[in-house]
């Protein structure tokens, strides 16, 4: 007989061992169902190398194998990588147009229209103060409104391109903040070339480091909605990760580089946001666009101020736009007589002229600058939904499935045991009843 | 499509469809509450502009119907002035024609020349009209009198034109140059009705029987002639009133068209919103109860 007489034993072993493994596993999974970035585990079961059964040995003279039960080959955590690289690169967009709605839409706020404390009111009022002047040339209260709807206009003008300041201001911070030393990027890179590190390691001793790969990943997803990533698995496990239009990759196996130069190119959040402080920015073109009102406005109203008298406006930027007379320097006509009102009638005919047009068409891009952004924002949050739902859909944890595997396990494990009392028994009978009557 | 679908993916797509439900929830009140579909440019970017063009050019036509309605009651202040000018000279022309039939002795004379140089004063004070505290009959140089009272009869005021705009680029001369009526009197020789009336004065009270006879003859000619010019300007400020009051009735259709144009462009269809916002409510609540009864069921549940 050339089966070992405890071979039963061992396989009902492997049987329990390889049961409790994947009931383990399937704890885990349901322990870390909430975890972020955790990707499901399975046991890998395969059958154990058989035993052969020699020619000889058997009745009909050929040769037999017999199983020799179960090991757990590994425990491998599934994931689709095709998915993952869609996904940053759709989120790197994501990063962009959230950042670019978030900030726009505090210009938007400042611009304040439509409203009663606007830039539109402040120009109407202006104009309807100029026209009263017309009616009553010689009314002191008539020049005292002309001047104080002016102050008005300006202080208004000049507080929404302070406000357009602060916010490029901002703009600048977080780029700081993000590219600068313990920031966001360096920051995660540093512990993805930490983890690149570990992994190489953990591979080459023949160990599957799930737990660092998937916390390598979550870096990855979190990198990618600052700028575009590029991420390229070496032969030695480790991740080649190339950020923006940075030069150099950004982390190479244990290695960082970084501060690099980086663009409006970069895409993601930092792209997004270096856009938009950019000449051809959004920021830009609103805070030049606001100096261009000031400056027509200045210039028109100042066009039909006659000599000598002092021009109304000061300043020819958003900024620095004043008014540079007092309320009895209002001067309604050219003439000198006290009833002229030319003067004030030309101005309140500047109503709906250049400065008004140009302010509307100001508004006009700035509403079309929030509304693409947050359209963008919108579709691009349904597509990143829709690929985490399909990431989801293969990594993610689902407790039904996990449950109806635990009671698999379990009952397995109860046919092992049971299979080893069995086993137990047989040999009872032959240790116990055999030769003892002889 | 998904084959499988995890309890995560539930939660975080049910919340995503709630937020979004409740954010259009919110959106409608705001609609409804604030009255406006455009609540921020980004909202219809090109409407938004439109209301700002539409808003200024309501506004300026409001001002142009304040101009029109100040223009029209100046013109009826200058209106009424010369009225009573006209008045005074109808008495003149009697007093002149009186004079003039022979039965007048000198002390009758000189009792109608008193008569006369009132009236003269009385005209002098219609020229010193005044609308708003403003001199209506001094060209611009509107604060001061364009006529002194007493004896000197030289114009004080100047020749410019007053106007009022009563629409883009379009404005009304609302003011009449009194000058060419009165004129700078006796000294200056004109023979504008200052000039007149001194003369007739003079006339009547210096007893030469040639001048007397003057009086009804050259002076009731120039008489006559200075109230045609009375009526000219009477006519051309009634026309600068018809012109205003055409620019305000015009004003008034347009403004009635912008803000309908205006309401159209920024004003929130509450019949609409309301339906919208009922079926929103209903929405989010089936939302709500969905998701409260489907998360709470698993497999667990069941298992022994």
């Amino acid at each position: 007989m050339s089966i070992p007489t405890l071979q039963g034993l061992q396989t009902a072993l492997s049987g329990l061992v390889a049961e409790q493994t994947a009931m383990d596993t399937t704890g885990n999974n349901i322990a870390n169902a909430n975890t972020e970035g955790y990707s499901r585990e399975t046991a890998l079961l395969e059958p154990n190398p058989p035993l052969d059964i020699p020619a000889i040995s058997t009745l009909t003279g050929q040769g037999a194998q017999l199983g020799a039960g179960v090991t757990v080959a590994n425990i491998t955590r599934i994931r689709n990588v095709y998915l993952d690289s869609q996904y940053r690169a759709q989120n790197s967009a994501l990063g962009g147009a959230s950042a670019q709605t978030e900030e726009l839409q505090q210009a938007q706020s400042a611009f304040n229209e439509p409203s009663d404390a606007s830039v539109a009111t402040g120009l109407s009022a202006f104009w309807t103060a100029w026209n009263n002047l017309a009616d009553s040339p010689t009314s002191e209260a008539a020049k005292e409104a002309v001047a104080a709807t002016g102050k008005q206009l300006a202080s208004t003008i000049n507080q929404l391109s302070a406000q357009l300041s602060q916010i490029s201001g901002q703009v600048t911070e977080q780029v700081k903040a993000l590219t600068g030393p313990g920031g966001e990027i360096e920051n995660y890179a540093t512990e993805i070339a930490q983890l690149n590190t570990q992994i190489k390691l953990s591979e080459e001793a023949g160990q599957q480091p799930n737990e660092e790969l998937d916390r390598r990943d979550l870096l990855l997803d979190k990198l990618s909605a600052l700028g575009n990533i590029t991420v390229s698995e070496q032969p030695d496990h480790t991740d080649t990760v190339s950020f923006g239009d940075a030069a150099k990759p950004l982390v190479e196996a244990g290695k960082l580089n970084w501060p690099q130069a980086i663009t409006e190119a970069a895409g993601g959040k930092l792209g997004a946001l270096l856009g938009l402080n950019g000449p051809k920015g959004a920021i830009t073109e609103l805070q030049n666009g606001l100096d261009g009102v000031a400056e027509t406005l200045a210039n028109t109203v100042n066009a039909h101020i006659p000599a000598p008298a002092k021009p109304f406006f000061s300043g020819k930027t958003a900024a620095t736009l004043a008014v540079a007379v007092t309320a009895a320097e209002v001067t309604a006509s050219g003439g000198g007589a006290a009833g002229g009102n030319e003067v004030a009638r030309a101005i309140a005919n500047l109503r709906g002229g250049e400065a008004e047009r140009g302010y509307a068409a100001l508004v006009e891009k700035l509403g079309g600058y929030v509304q693409t952004a947050k359209n963008d924002q919108s579709n691009l949050q349904t597509t990143v939904t829709a690929i985490n739902d399909q990431r989801q859909s293969v990594s993610g944890v689902s407790l039904d499935e996990e449950m109806t595997n635990l009671i698999a396990f379990q009952r397995g494990y109860q046919a092992s045991a049971r299979t080893l009392t069995v086993m137990d028994e047989m040999l009872e009978t032959l240790i116990d009843h055999t030769g003892s009557g002889m | 499509m998904t084959d499988r679908i995890t309890p995560s993916m539930v939660a975080a797509s049910t919340l995503t469809d709630l937020s979004s439900a409740l954010g259009e929830l919110q959106r409608s009140t705001n609609e409804m509450s604030s009255g406006r579909s455009i609540l921020e440019p980004s909202d219809n970017p090109y409407g938004a502009s439109r209301v700002i063009d539409l808003q200024s050019q309501l506004d300026g036509l409001t001002s142009y119907e304040n101009n029109a309605q100040n223009g029209v009651s100046w013109a009826s202040t200058a209106g009424s002035a010369m009225g009573s000018m006209n008045s005074s000279l109808q008495r003149v022309r009697e007093l002149v024609l009186a004079a003039a039939n022979g039965t007048s002795n000198q002390q009758d004379m000189e009792t109608i020349a008193g008569q006369i140089e009132q009236l003269t004063e009385g005209i002098k004070q219609d020229a010193n009209a005044q609308f708003a505290g403003e001199y209506i009959f001094s060209g611009t140089a509107t604060t001061t009198p364009p006529y002194e009272q007493g004896a000197n009869d030289e114009y004080q005021g100047n020749a410019e034109t007053i106007s009022r705009a009563v629409g883009p680029g379009a404005s009304v001369a609302i003011s009449t140059n009194i000058s060419k009526l009165l004129g700078n009197g006796k000294e200056a020789g004109d023979g504008k009705l200052l000039d007149t009336l001194r003369t007739i004065a003079a006339n009547l009270r210096s007893g030469n029987p040639a001048e007397i006879k003057e009086v009804a003859t050259t002076n009731l000619k120039s008489l006559d002639t200075n109230m045609e010019t009375l009526t000219d300007l009477q006519a051309s400020s009634g026309a600068a009133t018809d012109q205003l009051q055409t620019a305000l009735s015009r004003n008034e259709d347009l403004q009635s068209t912008i803000t309908e144009t205006l309401s159209n462009t920024e004003d929130a269809n509450i019949a609409q919103v309301s339906v919208n916002f009922a079926n929103e409510q209903a929405a989010y609540q089936a939302a709500l109860r969905a998701s409260a009864s489907i998360i709470q069921e698993s497999l667990i549940n069941f298992l022994q």
